[in-house]
């Protein structure tokens, strides 16, 4: 899964097409495995995640990326397909999207093909976006795709830069040390959201812009090893996206964003969509244990029975086939 | 005419000089080729390393004479040295393998199938969408290097090509694409310039694991 530092919302298609939308995100240390199994005596169709559906068309199915990726693949029969998260939908970090790009690998494989991470990237945005008709853009998919901290280009054209960011490991262990991530408690879906924020484009053009051309500055500090600056530039672009749409804070977001910057943190922002999920703060190392306790205290004041701290490490790796056995089979 | 101690003191004046000139020589041109080093490349080979270590994914290195006797050192340097300070540190390990791993799979593959074939064939039997591939060969162009590498290629295994003179096909078909340029034939400049970023790289991973180890952090 991911975290995404600045740019969000400037990879939506009505953002994009007018000015090169950029954000900058790295891959983090939680992942979903998802299992796809060939079933050679059983005809069904079988989806496993929170439920269990089988059903015996893939039309039938419940899970609107299964059905889709299913149909488009034109698999309609013998196939089991279970995805086994480590970090819950709706919190944030991108779960559906890595969802959907594991699963995309997996099927291409399923059917003998080995295709490069742009392929998957694109296969996947393209069952979200096209295909399930998710209002999203595809920030995610690459993410998930090519793991690691980059910058994400996407150009008018729809074609997408990736540019990896070649941190040192001083100053990646320095950045990941300096940052806390918060479980709200609260889920919610990125679509109600971002359907919002797609029909504000023409308002907000101006902002978008400004956050596409600060992915570049937070891109120099970063490879300064400026964390303080970084903090404020993740509190200026946290700001200026609440403004995109009404939905995206609500009062228990701002107050807990506002009691971790009133204990010390530099800066801060809600990780995803909004509405939700998770906040994450760049806090100096000292002042950390005071922030996370300040945080628990309000979320246990607000009933958020499920807040807590997710402690992350960056990964460099992407979707990657761990195993493969359909040589065997 | 010159006394025959003066001469002898000249002579030995002018070889000295001669043999430093050669070894300065040597040296400058060792010296310019590490200052152009391909730095972004690199970063590139340390990242393509660093996934590769996280999914617990196997390296393989390989080379054609002294190549090889850089992959093979690099293995025994990124297997063990590395992880020097630690060896009793429950950590996860790299999985470097030279290939081909044994000599009878060389004489195996050059006798019965052809040359070509000795670094493919080998890697065919391992090869896994977790692992990274790391060529070295000067020219880059030699046929058993590209063959592996469009194995590797085909499988979208990244692979990190280290090359000389003007890179060849190896430059073009890497993912990493570390070009250590040179006039065509210089083989001892472009080895010892390899030699040097191999160690690079081992040294660069060993105080990065002594760093997160020193923070009392898992590796």
């Amino acid at each position: 899964m991911r975290i995404s530092f600045v740019g969000g919302g400037t990879d939506l298609p009505s953002f994009y097409t007018r000015y090169p939308g950029r954000v900058i995100s790295t891959a983090i240390d939680k992942f979903m495995h998802v299992v796809i199994n060939r079933t050679p005596f059983v005809d069904k169709i079988s989806a496993r995640y929170d439920v269990s559906e089988v059903v015996s068309h893939p039309r039938d199915l419940k899970h609107s990326r299964i059905r889709e990726a299913l149909l488009d693949l034109d698999i309609t029969k013998g196939i089991q397909i279970a995805s086994f998260p480590m970090i819950p939908a709706k919190t944030g970090l991108g779960s559906s999207s890595t969802f959907s790009v594991a699963m995309i690998k997996g099927l291409y494989a399923f059917q003998g093909k080995r295709i490069d991470k742009y392929a998957v990237a694109e296969a996947a945005a393209r069952l979200e976006i096209k295909l399930v008709g998710e209002p999203i853009g595809k920030q995610d998919q690459y993410a998930a795709s090519f793991g690691g901290l980059n910058v994400f280009q996407f150009n008018p054209d729809h074609s997408v830069e990736v540019r990896p960011i070649l941190l040192g490991y001083k100053n990646r262990l320095a950045l990941e040390d300096h940052l806390l991530v918060f479980f709200t408690g609260i889920t919610r879906d990125a679509s109600s959201v971002l359907s919002e924020q797609n029909n504000n484009i023409e308002v907000k053009f101006e902002s978008l812009k400004k956050m596409s051309d600060s992915v570049l500055d937070f891109e120099g500090r970063l490879m300064k090893g400026d964390l303080r600056g970084l903090g404020q530039m993740l509190h200026e672009g946290w700001m200026i996206k609440k403004t995109l749409a009404s939905n995206i804070s609500n009062k228990v977001i701002d107050d807990l964003y506002d009691v971790g910057m009133n204990t010390g943190a530099w800066g801060g922002k809600v990780l995803g969509a909004g509405g939700g999920g998770c906040v994450m703060f760049l806090v100096s190392p000292e002042k950390r244990k005071a922030v996370l306790a300040e945080l628990v205290k309000l979320a246990q004041k607000n009933n958020l029975i499920e807040a807590k701290e997710v402690p992350i490490r960056f990964a460099q790796s992407g979707a990657e086939i761990l195993h493969d056995s359909s040589i065997l089979t | 005419m010159l006394s025959p101690v003066l001469r002898f003191f000249t002579i030995a004046v002018f070889l000295l000089r001669t043999m430093q000139d050669y070894i300065k020589n040597y040296a400058t041109q060792v010296e310019q080729a590490l200052r152009n080093l391909p730095d972004q490349e690199i970063a590139k080979a340390i990242n393509i390393l660093q996934a590769c270590y996280e999914r617990d994914g196997r390296i393989y290195v390989f080379g054609n004479g002294g190549s090889l006797a850089i992959a093979t050192h690099w293995v025994s340097d990124i297997n063990k040295t590395i992880f020097s300070h630690h060896l009793d540190h429950p950590s996860r390990r790299f999985q470097a393998v030279r290939l081909p791993s044994t000599e009878s799979e060389i004489t195996a593959w050059a006798n019965d199938v052809g040359y070509d074939m000795i670094f493919a064939g080998p890697l065919r039997n391992y090869i896994q969408d977790v692992d990274v591939v790391i060529a070295i060969s000067s020219s880059g162009n030699s046929l058993n290097i590209i063959k592996a590498v469009e194995l590797a290629n085909e499988n979208h295994v990244p692979v990190i090509g280290l090359s000389g003179f003007d890179g060849g096909k190896l430059n073009e078909l890497a993912d990493a694409k570390i070009l250590v340029e040179t006039e065509k034939g210089e083989y001892e400049i472009v080895e010892s310039v390899h030699g040097t970023i191999m160690h690079l790289i081992t040294r660069y991973f060993k105080n990065y694991f002594d760093h997160m180890v020193e923070r009392g952090k898992s590796i």
